[in-house]
């Protein structure tokens, strides 16, 4: 269970450009929920995230896995139990090194990187099996540069990777803004398997309607720092993407746009 | 045949400087200033400890960690005080001037009296006659090998993997779990110990220490990475390392060139027209690859 | 292809260029012969080592060997890196040069280095102290077929000459570059030697020509007068103390001739030419097999210059006492 009690974020704080985005902001995550947040530009979707994950730190509030506090806790050491996929498709991979070792580094997460050799062959046909789920064909192309791979390719390999690993919660921050219709099709439905296979808590920010619609069991709409829907189980199910598209209408009016 | 040979001996002894400069400035992607000063730093170790009669093969083991550890400062600088790398690298370059001179006493150190690496008992007994006159360019090419493949197993360890992933994409090394900055440390700390440990054969062959001999040691080892990974872009990355070593020599030998074949105040600029060549020609290399793929 | 072509042609182009180099001179080498092939390594731009380098060419020349007659001169200057000044080493030793000349100290070590093997005979200069540079043993004997002069400076005599032109002065000043092992010896010489003459020595060491105004605005505070070494940072930036130190009326002592032209007040100093003649007499010996360079121990300047400048006393309001005037080796500013 995941726990955000009370947030308090500002940005630039003590300038002229302070600008406060979440003001006790709450919200509460259980296990195994699939939640796909939407909301505007400036909404605080992927700050929420980065909160979560600690690449920015808060002013005032908690943020709790579990019960325990990890509001003061580094952001490597969250990564623990925290997978993160980006909208950046560069993110997730190291371009220099090829498949097989990007595939190994992410094996050994959460153990120790000593001296012992990088890539272990035992594991090298786990590793083919995983890819060749993809489709792709990567699983021939071991010894590949990752850098010479397109976005798409090198994004199911970051989901791969990042959820390789024994890990509690799958962090998704518009992980198929970048990609092209078809490869988006294609990692939403890899996201789905993976997320019901493994049972990750798993938070899903996206621009795409129609996926916050049809993948998760949970809907969040968020606007100005604050939730403005929240819809959980067979609600969230009766939910259309007309329903959204008219509510995103109404805060548009509201703000004057 | 002897002018060869000590291209390939100045070549290889700077291309250990290389190899350092390459995992700052290649793989971790941090431009280290550091080796103006860890150079020096570790032909000041070298020539306090042979002035007091230490075993010159257990110089190079010292003088490998004074390097890791002018790396280490380097890096807890810039990682847990938030200096920007390049600056990071000047304040250590800074201090270890004086540092330097206290460690050798004086600015110049002469170990001609000493007993070196090069020369003592046991090289002599090893070497056979014939090939004394290869003696220097045999130690110092076992010297530059050992460096090359104890850093090419490293990289393909755990940690080394890591390592490349942090210059690749810190992003990445921070969802593993993993602190960024202590592997930084940790690359600088290597990086700048291969730095003091090509200063330390530097002193013992050439049987000085001079303060002043770090200078521009920075710009030495760019060069040569880039002119050794620009002619040898293709190879994989095993033989990168092996790229940087010849980088290295090719960068004496046209200094070498320009020495002996120009006017001495022609010297810099006939060098600087020979990098700008070989640089061209390893360019245009590239930009055929690129067509055809 | 045409790229690869390229590339082959170049570098069979670099190792012609070095061979030939390489097979130049490889026919020298009997004992007696009518012409000389000599290498000069010189560590760096430097208008006193350039003056080493003139004064060595003449002195050889007032020997009968001259540059273009009966001697091949290769010049290579180091430009002040240390792994250069080993390749030019290495690469007159490979030409089989008859005899090398080494300016400086860190070109004599190198040189000497290099030559040891090759028995190639070594004469430097401008080295201060070559016991300290392990070129000479305790005694001022070679410790190989190494020798030359050294231009430790006068520090005696330069203490004496100040005391005598300035009865009144207690602290004398002196900035150095902590990296330059001739000036720390110097510095050493100085603080066993001020007491003597009744002044107090105030040190200032500096790393690069960065720090020499602030180090002079310091010292210039402190002291009566300076005093300067041959420190290579120090003197390149010399119209800046200068400067400093007319405003604020504080003499400045230089050590060489230059130095004195260019407004030191006085020097009981180096004449750089000199001193190379005095070597170039020396490897004309070593050439002509009449001594070894073994066989000849490193020499000093024999008698110090004493250099003024005139015009700078009259600015100071000093009176250089008369004898002293009319000890001077030369005069500067008055005219002549």
């Amino acid at each position: 269970m995941l726990e955000l009690k009370g947030i308090h974020k500002y940005y630039n704080p003590g300038t002229v450009n302070e600008m406060c985005l979440f003001q006790d902001f709450n919200l509460t995550i259980d296990k195994g929920e699939f939640v796909s947040v939407v909301g505007s530009n400036g909404s605080g979707k992927t700050s929420m995230l980065n909160i979560i994950c600690g690449s920015i730190p808060v002013e005032g509030g908690q943020i709790l896995i579990n019960g325990s506090d990890i509001t003061k806790q580094k952001e490597y050491k969250r990564n623990q139990r925290i997978g993160r996929v980006y909208q950046n498709p560069a993110m997730g991979t190291c371009p220099t090194m090829t498949i097989l070792e990007n595939m190994s580094l992410a094996d050994n997460k959460g153990k120790v990187f000593g001296l012992s050799r990088g890539t272990n062959k035992a594991r090298i046909d786990y590793y083919r099996e995983q890819l060749s789920q993809l489709g792709l064909g990567l699983e021939d192309k071991m010894d590949v540069k990752v850098g010479a791979l397109s976005g798409g390719q090198r994004q199911a390999m970051a989901l791969l990777m990042s959820t390789m690993t024994p890990i509690e919660f799958l962090i998704l921050d518009e992980h198929t803004a970048a990609l092209d219709p078809k490869t988006a099709e294609l990692i939403m439905k890899l996201t789905d398997k993976i997320v019901k296979e493994k049972n990750l808590t798993t938070i899903m920010v996206t621009h795409n309607l129609r996926y916050a619609i049809e993948y998760g069991n949970r809907l969040v709409m968020m606007h100005q720092g604050n939730t403005i829907l929240d819809k959980k189980g067979e609600e969230k199910d009766r939910m259309s993407v007309d329903d959204i598209l008219t509510l995103f209408n109404e805060i548009s009016i509201e703000c004057g746009n | 045949m002897s002018f060869i040979t000590s291209i390939l001996e100045q070549g290889l002894i700077y291309g250990i400087l290389a190899l350092g400069i390459y995992i700052t400035y290649k793989i971790l992607d941090f431009p280290d200033l550091t080796v103006d000063g860890s150079f020096p730093l570790g032909a000041a170790i070298t020539a306090a400890l042979l002035t007091r009669g230490m075993n010159p093969y257990i110089t190079l083991v010292l003088s490998f960690l004074a390097g890791a550890v002018a790396g280490i400062c380097t890096g807890l600088i810039h990682v847990k005080c938030k200096v920007r790398d390049l600056l990071s690298g000047i304040i250590m370059m800074t201090a270890l001037w004086t540092i330097n001179l206290y460690i050798a006493g004086t600015a110049n150190v002469p170990l001609f009296s000493q007993k070196t690496i090069f020369n003592n008992d046991l090289m002599e007994k090893i070497i056979p006659d014939v090939l004394a006159p290869y003696a220097t360019l045999i130690i110092v090419l076992v010297l530059a090998l050992i460096c090359k493949v104890l850093l090419d197993l490293y990289l393909n360890t755990k940690s080394g993997f890591l390592l490349r992933a942090v210059g690749d994409n810190d992003v990445l090394v921070v969802s593993l779990a993993k602190d960024k900055g202590n592997i930084k440390i940790l690359g600088l700390a290597i990086s700048n110990g291969l730095v003091a440990l090509a200063g330390c054969i530097f002193a013992q062959e050439e049987r000085v220490f001079e303060i002043s001999m770090g200078t521009g040691a920075m710009v030495i080892g760019l060069a040569s990475v880039i002119i050794g990974t620009s002619i040898f872009r293709k190879m994989t990355l095993l033989h990168t390392t092996t790229a940087v070593l010849i980088g290295s020599v090719i960068y004496k030998a046209c200094v070498a060139v320009a020495l002996r074949n120009f006017d001495p105040q022609a010297m810099k600029l006939v060098t600087a027209v020979l990098f700008l060549v070989v640089l061209i020609i390893s360019m245009d290399r590239k930009k055929k690859v690129n067509t055809n793929a | 292809m045409k790229k690869k072509m390229v590339t082959v042609l170049l570098t069979a182009a670099m190792v012609t260029a070095m061979a030939a180099g390489c097979g130049s001179s490889s026919d020298s080498g009997s004992d007696k012969k009518e012409s000389y092939t000599i290498g000069i390594e010189q560590f760096a731009e430097h208008g006193s080592l350039d003056n080493c380098r003139e004064g060595f060419l003449k002195g050889l020349e007032a020997e009968g060997i001259k540059e273009g007659d009966n001697l091949t001169v290769k010049y290579k200057n180091a430009a002040a890196d240390m792994g250069t000044a080993k390749q030019i080493s290495d690469s007159l030793v490979s030409d089989k040069v008859d005899l090398v000349c080494a300016i400086a100290t860190p070109s004599a070590q190198s040189v000497y280095n290099a030559a040891m093997k090759a028995d190639i005979p070594v004469i430097y200069t401008a080295v201060t102290d070559p016991v300290a540079a392990e070129l000479a043993d305790k005694d001022g004997k070679p410790v190989g077929e190494v020798t030359g002069t050294s231009d430790k400076l006068p520090v005696e005599e330069q203490l004496k000459m100040i005391r005598e032109m300035l009865p009144d002065a207690k602290k004398i000043g002196i900035m150095y570059t902590t990296s330059e092992a001739n000036s720390v010896s110097a510095i050493k010489e100085y603080k066993s030697l001020v007491k003597k003459y009744d002044f107090e020595l105030v040190e200032k060491g500096i790393t690069t020509t960065a720090d020499v105004s602030l180090a002079a605005d310091d010292l210039l505070s402190k002291v009566d007068c300076i005093t300067n070494l041959t420190d290579n940072t120090v003197v390149a930036s010399l119209p800046t103390i200068l400067d400093k130190a007319n405003e604020k009326k504080i003499p400045v002592f230089g050590s060489e001739i230059e130095q004195v032209k260019i407004g030191c007040l006085a020097a009981e100093g180096i004449d750089y030419i000199a001193l190379g003649k005095q070597t170039g007499k020396m490897a004309a010996k070593v050439l002509k097999g009449e001594a070894k360079a073994s066989e000849q121990n490193f020499e000093t300047i024999t008698e110090p210059g004493f250099y003024v400048n005139s015009k700078v006393a009259e600015d100071l309001g000093i009176t250089v006492p008369e004898d002293l005037a009319n000890s001077a080796v030369e005069s500067f500013g008055d005219g002549n």
